[in-house]
């Protein structure tokens, strides 16, 4: 690929990101969102972060992978556990790398 | 007297609004974490397929958008076509058009151009973190400055962890091996924002959802899935919330 087109698409990347992050902030006051959908937004962060999440834990090279067997699955649980009990980042950081790595040398 | 009072108020506008963006740089630096690490691996991974530094710094700067940046690079590889590239990018994003939806209560008294900026400055995280802080808000509070303040504050400290991130990445891009495993330490990082964020039953339903239909999508084309698992969860959600509200009424 030219320097010429890697500059048009990266200009283009910004053209359609900016429109996607700012439709509603544009075009929102002509087209409102009845009460009922602006209230079930509130859900959408929890979903949004699950949904980047989960395909990356589950599955492995486009199988779905639900094993001891899968490192990716364990030690994201071990992070999620540790999470939960701390509510401390770099605790979750460090044990979920920690079993990350000591089950792929196992493996 | 008047311009003393009125020197007054606007002294008084000045700390709230610089408390509330300080407030909001401490609520985000938890999650920099994840959004540096992010950052790190998208600025290698521009390197490796071949964009110049100014080229990647350029990228980065303008665009903004790791996972759109991630689902191109791989077609810019490739040598596709512009189009299929900004339509891609374009499917990848989709989710930040229900984020949209959901800040345009917060933000809907600017003009055009500081939309545009608010917009540019809304990223996963920061979108997430914003709303479920004032989403329960009364509605009479919504886009004061306190809100606003806090959303810049946040966007401000995501920004320069991104694009420093990003940026080391991009200098450092021929010295880091792959095998570090840097990407699942971004997941990790995910995981940890995510799990408090599942506070009560109807958002335990949705994440779950979303997260169900996510795998199971996850074969479909330009993400796709991502999008189809957003808007299930969410339906679920609120459905979950109706039949808890119905169940506490009959009691």
């Amino acid at each position: 690929m030219s320097d010429l087109t890697i500059w048009i698409v990266i200009v283009g990347l910004t053209a359609v990101t900016l429109v996607t992050r700012s439709l509603f902030l544009v075009l929102g006051d002509r087209f409102p969102l009845p009460e009922r959908v602006q209230h079930g937004l509130r859900y959408a962060p929890a979903c949004a972060l699950m949904a980047l999440v989960a395909p990356e834990l589950f599955v492995t090279q486009g199988a779905i992978d639900v094993s001891f067997g899968n490192p990716r699955l364990i030690a994201g649980i071990a992070a999620a556990a540790t999470i939960l009990v701390t509510r401390s980042m770099i605790a979750a950081m460090v044990i979920g790398m920690a079993a990350f790595t000591l089950l792929r040398l196992v493996a | 007297m008047i311009p003393r009072a009125l020197f007054g108020r606007e002294q008084n506008l000045a700390n709230i609004r610089r408390d509330a963006f300080l407030r909001g740089v401490r609520a985000v630096a938890p999650a920099t974490i994840a959004t540096g690490t992010w950052g790190l691996v998208t600025g290698v991974a521009m390197v490796k397929v071949g964009l110049s530094t100014i080229e990647a710094i350029g990228m980065s700067l303008l665009v903004f958008a790791g996972s759109a940046q991630l689902a191109a690079l791989p077609l810019v590889a490739a040598d596709a076509p512009v189009w299929v590239i900004l339509l891609t990018a374009t499917v990848v994003n989709l989710r930040f058009v229900i984020f949209s939806a959901g800040l345009q209560p917060y933000f809907r008294h600017f003009p055009l151009g500081r939309r545009l900026i608010l917009g540019y400055l809304t990223t996963d995280i920061g979108f997430a973190l914003f709303l479920s802080r004032f989403a329960r808000r009364p509605d009479a509070e919504r886009g004061s400055p306190e809100q606003v303040w806090f959303f810049l504050g946040m966007a401000a400290g995501n920004w320069v962890a991104w694009q420093g991130m990003s940026i080391l990445g991009i200098l450092l891009a021929t010295q880091v091996p792959g095998a570090w495993g840097l990407e699942f330490a971004a997941i990790i990082a995910l995981i940890a924002l995510t799990v408090p964020m599942i506070n009560g039953k109807p958002a335990l339903v949705g994440a779950a959802t979303a997260g169900l239909v996510a795998v199971a999508a996850a074969g479909l084309p330009l993400k796709l899935g991502l999008v189809v698992a957003v808007v299930l969860g969410i339906l679920a959600a609120m459905s979950a919330e109706l039949m808890l509200e119905r169940l506490g009424a009959r009691r």
